[in-house]
This record gives C-alpha cells, sequence and structure tokens, in this order.
C-alpha cells in the first residue's frame, strides 16, 4: 500500500513539474490532467474517495475543458494546420501518455483480486462531507464564496485592463 | 446548523453584508461614488460593532473557528481604522477614475479588509488560510491597479502572486503536517504525543513560522516587499504596510502565544530579528524611491515588534499594542502626505528628490511628514519614541543583550535615512513653481490633521492617550497587575 501510495505521488509531482517548464499550453494541459489523476488515486488511498471523485470531474474533467476551450478561443499565431500537426506529434502526447498508464495499471492492480483485501482507513463519503460543509464549517463555505469573488474581480479587471492596453 | 447558533464575530458580518450590498449596488448602476460612500460606511459600521458576535460561544475547546477577546478587538479595531484611512486615501482618485474600474477598487479593497479581519478572529486553522488567500488574491488586484506605466502594476502583481502563492503553499504544507501530528485544526503550534518523533511537530512549527514570515517580509524572506511596493499605487502600498502586517502579526502573536517558546523557535526567531532588524535598514540606506524607502522600512519594524514578541513577560502586551499603533498611525501619515503631495495623474511624487523644497512651497505637509519620520525614527515628540522605548524595555528586562545592541544599531541607520529626507525637503528648491499643481483636497488634509493629532498626543500623554485602548494579552492574564505597576512607575 505504501509503495503504491508513493508511486502515485511520484507521478503528481513529476507531472506538475512538467507543467510548469512545458513551453506549449496544450502539452502543460495534458501533463496538468496526468497530475490530477495521480492526485485523485492518493486521495483514494487515504481514503477520501468522494474527494478523488470530485477531483476527476470537476479538475479533469470539466476545468479542462475549459482550458483546452480558452487555449483554442485564443488561437495563436499560426495556421490551424501547421498548430495541430505540433500538438499531435508523439513528442507531446507520448510523456502524459506513459505516466497515465501507470497510473491506470496501478488502478488494475488495485482492482484485481491479486493485491488482497484492501485495508483501507475509515472512509469518507459523500454523507459526511456535506454534514460538515454545510453544518460545522458552514461559515467556511460562505468564505470561500468571498475568495471566489476576489479571484473573478481581479480576473476580469487585469484581463480587461491588457485589452485596453493594446 | 441553526443559523443564530453560529458563532460569528460582528465585524465580519458586517464587512460581509456590506460587500455583498456594493456587488448588488453595482450590478443596478455602476458609479465609483456610491461604492466608494457604501464602502466608508461599511467599515465605521464594522467599526462600531467590532466587540460583538452573534450565537453563543461554543463550549468545547477546538471546536470553534473564531475567537473574541481583547486581543482581536484592539487589532481588528486598528486594522479597520487603517482601511479607513487609506480608503480616504485613495478616495479622490478612485472617484475620478469613474464607473468603469472605481468601484471594483472598492470591492476589492473590502474583500482585502475582510480576509484580514478572518485572520485576526481565527482561532482554526481553516479561516485563518482562508483569510490569508482573501488578502493575497485581492491584493493582487489592487496592486495591478496602477494606471500610469500599466505595465508596472502588472509586473509588480505577477510577483505578489507567484511569492504569495509559494509561501501559501510552505504554509499549507506545515498545517497538513500539523493536523497530522495532532489530528486537529486548532490554532495552536503541534505538540508530540504518542510515538510520534519529535522531529514531526518541529518541522510543521517551522514550515508555519517561514510562512508567516513570508507573508510578514521578515529577512531572509523579504525581496517582494519592495518592489511590489514600488508597483503598486501609494494607497495600496499603505495597505500592504499597514494591514496586510496587522493582520498577520496579530495571527502570529495569537498562534505562538505569548508565554515562552520552546529553544528551537528562540534561536531562529533570534537569527531573524537580527537579519531583518539590519537588513532592512541597510537596504534602506541607498533607496532614491520613497515607497522603496518605506517597505524596507517597514521590514525593520517587523524586526522591532518580533524582539517585543520574543520578550514574553511584564511588559510584552505594552510594547506590542503601542509599537503596532505608533507604526500604522506614522506610516499611514507619510503615505497619505505623499499622496496629498503626488499630483492628480502623473507619476507620482515618489522619488525622494522631487521633494526637494517641500518646506518653503508647502510647509502644512513638510511640517507633518517630518513629525511622522521623526516619529518611525522614535524621536520624542512622535508616538514612535514611546514604542521603542517599550521595546528596548523588554529587551532589557529579559538581558536580551545582542537585540537590545542590534536595536540601538538598527536605529542610528534608521535616523541617517528618515533625516535625509527632512534634509531633502529643507533644502532651497531647484524650480520655485515646484508647486504647480496644488489643488486641495480636503479630505486628504483632514486625514493628515487626524493621523498628526493622534501621534502627538499619543507621544506627549502616552500614560493618558494610551491606557484606555489597551488589552492585556489573553495568554497572560496574570501579568496585568504587574504591568499596571510598571505604568504606574512610568507615571
Amino acid at each position: 500500500m505504501h509503495a503504491l501510495a508513493l508511486l502515485a505521488a511520484g507521478i503528481t509531482v513529476m507531472g506538475a513539474i512538467m507543467v510548469i517548464t512545458r513551453r506549449v499550453a496544450v502539452h502543460a494541459v495534458l501533463y496538468l490532467v496526468v497530475t490530477l489523476l495521480a492526485l485523485s488515486v492518493v486521495l483514494v488511498m487515504l481514503g477520501a474517495s468522494f474527494a478523488a471523485m470530485l477531483e476527476v470531474i470537476i479538475y479533469a474533467g470539466a476545468i479542462m475543458v475549459l482550458f483546452i476551450f480558452v487555449i483554442m478561443m485564443l488561437n495563436l499565431g499560426q495556421p490551424d494546420s501547421q498548430r495541430e500537426k505540433e500538438w499531435l506529434r508523439p513528442r507531446a502526447w507520448l510523456g502524459p501518455g506513459v505516466l497515465a498508464a501507470i497510473v491506470c495499471m496501478e488502478l488494475l492492480y488495485c482492482a484485481s483480486p491479486l493485491s488482497g483485501p484492501a485495508r483501507l482507513p475509515v472512509p469518507i463519503t459523500a454523507h459526511d462531507v456535506g454534514l460538515s460543509l454545510f453544518g460545522r464549517y458552514v461559515l467556511m463555505v460562505e468564505l470561500v464564496s468571498f475568495l471566489l469573488l476576489a479571484g473573478l474581480v481581479t480576473a476580469f479587471h487585469i484581463g480587461r485592463h491588457r485589452e485596453g492596453g493594446h | 446548523m441553526i443559523g443564530h447558533d453560529v458563532f460569528l464575530p460582528a465585524p465580519l458580518l458586517v464587512l460581509s453584508f456590506g460587500i455583498m450590498i456594493v456587488l448588488a449596488a453595482t450590478a443596478c448602476r455602476r458609479s465609483a461614488g456610491r461604492s466608494l460612500l457604501g464602502g466608508m460606511v461599511t467599515l465605521l459600521l464594522a467599526l462600531a460593532v467590532v466587540g460583538l458576535h452573534t450565537g453563543g460561544v461554543s463550549g468545547s475547546e477546538g471546536d470553534t473557528l473564531f475567537i473574541q477577546d481583547r486581543w482581536t478587538t484592539y487589532t481588528a479595531a486598528l486594522s479597520l481604522f487603517s482601511s479607513m484611512c487609506i480608503l480616504l486615501m485613495s478616495w479622490r482618485d478612485t472617484a475620478h477614475e469613474g464607473a468603469g474600474t472605481g468601484d471594483e477598487y472598492v470591492l476589492l479593497f473590502m474583500l482585502g479588509t475582510l480576509g484580514a479581519l478572518a485572520m485576526v478572529f481565527s482561532a482554526n486553522y481553516m479561516p485563518f488560510f482562508m483569510g490569508l488567500e482573501l488578502l493575497g488574491v485581492s491584493l493582487m488586484g489592487l496592486v495591478a491597479f496602477r494606471r500610469r506605466p500599466a505595465t508596472a502594476g502588472h509586473e509588480a502583481a505577477m510577483k505578489y502572486l507567484i511569492l504569495s502563492g509559494v509561501s501559501s503553499a510552505i504554509l499549507l504544507f506545515g498545517i497538513g503536517l500539523a493536523y497530522g501530528v495532532t489530528g486537529s485544526l486548532r490554532f495552536a503550534p503541534p505538540v508530540a504525543t504518542g510515538d510520534i518523533p519529535a522531529a514531526l511537530p518541529m518541522a510543521a512549527t517551522v514550515m508555519i513560522l517561514v510562512g508567516m514570515f513570508f507573508k510578514l517580509s521578515a529577512v531572509p524572506f523579504h525581496m517582494w516587499l519592495p518592489d511590489v511596493m514600488e508597483g503598486a499605487r501609494v494607497p495600496v502600498a499603505a495597505f500592504l504596510a499597514v494591514v496586510s502586517k496587522i493582520a498577520i502579526f496579530s495571527s502570529l502573536v495569537r498562534y505562538f502565544g505569548a508565554e515562552e517558546q520552546p529553544p528551537f523557535l528562540n534561536d531562529i526567531l533570534y537569527a531573524v530579528i537580527v537579519l531583518t532588524i539590519l537588513g532592512g535598514n541597510l537596504l534602506a540606506l541607498r533607496q532614491t524611491s520613497l515607497p522603496r524607502l518605506m517597505a524596507c522600512s517597514s521590514i525593520a519594524h517587523v524586526g522591532y515588534l518580533l524582539i517585543a514578541f520574543l520578550c514574553p513577560g511584564l511588559l510584552q502586551a505594552g510594547a506590542i499594542t503601542i509599537y503596532l499603533a505608533a507604526y500604522s498611525a506614522s506610516t499611514l501619515g507619510v503615505f497619505a502626505i505623499m499622496t496629498a503631495f503626488a499630483p492628480p495623474d502623473g507619476p507620482e511624487g515618489t522619488v525622494i528628490a522631487q521633494w526637494t523644497g517641500l518646506f518653503s512651497s508647502r510647509p502644512f505637509l513638510a511640517s507633518a511628514m517630518t513629525l511622522m519620520l521623526l516619529s518611525l525614527a522614535g524621536i520624542p515628540p512622535g508616538i514612535g519614541f514611546l514604542a521603542k522605548f517599550q521595546i528596548a524595555a523588554t529587551g532589557v528586562a529579559h538581558q536580551r543583550d545582542l537585540l537590545v545592541c542590534v536595536l540601538v544599531i538598527g536605529s542610528i541607520i534608521g535616523l541617517y535615512y528618515y533625516l535625509n529626507i527632512i534634509r531633502v525637503m529643507l533644502a532651497a528648491p531647484l524650480f520655485p513653481s515646484a508647486g504647480q499643481n496644488r489643488d486641495s483636497r480636503p479630505e486628504l488634509t483632514a486625514l493628515v490633521i487626524v493621523l498628526t493629532i493622534i501621534v502627538v498626543i499619543g507621544g506627549l500623554f502616552p500614560v493618558r492617550a494610551i491606557h484606555p485602548i489597551l488589552p492585556m494579552h489573553p495568554a497572560l492574564p496574570e501579568t496585568r497587575d504587574e504591568t499596571v505597576h510598571w505604568r504606574a512607575g512610568l507615571r
């Protein structure tokens, strides 16, 4: 169990390093997907399967689609055909692909009977999460909404400002 | 959860409602003037209810998210007052900018103040971290608000974003380790129990301390502050130097408490204090831009404050509270005068050489500036003298000879660069028409007068003016009598 968790954590760190060193935005996004998937594996091993599901659905799913959408909207310079060729070279997807395959194999190994009976810590369910979010920590939820508001206003201001500068 | 059961300090509630009302008003019709008015009224209301709260105090220890006592009341009142002063400083520019960006500025400003208050009131890692991030994200937006060279503002905002992200990551790592050790999110240093190796809580404490030092810009982690303050607008720089530092220092005192620190922490603090005082003062020597100089001087003042933090005992509570008040009032005064001096939309009067001959062209501003600088340097007419005297007294009481030596050396270096500004203002003006764009800004004049009165009254009648607002530190209830005795001796 320890080795598996360390493997997933290592992939997370490696993916994160690759995210910030890539020069092409789409390559970074691919690595980011791998990072998020590996992170969700770590969360599962900690017994937080609900958080892991949210990680996959919201971050690796919805937010990534948004990122790719924005990158396509921005349409940076080159003609489309060239750009797509640049994106689809093996050099671009080989690294993320290998890392994702390792995470996938880890998942299969855990699911198979080879790994023996799983000894999870007490699992945290959606019910528990909901109870703490809207019970004890309800004020924190409100504070987070203010945090999102601050982020939104900041992004709005900086984005529009730059547009005006051109 | 039933609404009336939730323990929530009233200023947070008032500020949240104010933000929502301003937001709704913005959605109806965008107007900078109305937002400014809303922001000011909200801050005033929050200041009025600073000691109140909703709901009952939850009984079980470690279960509460917020806490309210005299220390929070004092620091929250100080942050709210400083926020009001800074909002007043930015009034004209914001109203001038019009509806497009002015109301966003006010909204971000209020959100930042909410973050600072959440940190002040926090008794749990979670509101502390949320407040820190709220303050950080809003400050990033505020720093980017500079119009003139727009790239300067963006560069400063980018620097702030990255360094604040790094420090938050370190802090979060420390919080995670602390949670791993204790299994609780209570806002207190982790203590090793059972078979957990002692290095783990130590590492957690050090990481949290490093994260706080980053935000407080103590010396090994100080590089960002001068750049960011130079790139930001003058009122935003004041917000960075005063409100954000008060909030973080308040949480630092809340976190580590006022008792004797463990030995490993003592050594780290010792080194950081020596480096901070010397580093901040030496960096300030060669600065030609006033915001950079104020940034370096604020680094040095954090060092002086940390001396008081490191010397628990009779004098500590008084020293910390008076120093915080003195630092806020004097720094706010300098920034207010800087705003008043700056022409409405030129490259602001941030270069020290531009202040030449201010005594002959605008004697009132120059005299007030002199007073504020002398107070920062710790010379008697201002409140800063008493503050520095008390810091030195705490150091002497604890026989921290090295720290007191460093304090003296730092003050001497500080005298050089503070007096240098006064010398520049006294010199004969280079251009006879230096005060050509002298528009009257009554709100700034009033603000400067109020701050001057605070600094002078605090300096001349320290006993009478300061005692009523002095809260004792919650962790040190037993020292109260002795402190009073000591003050009686002073009288």
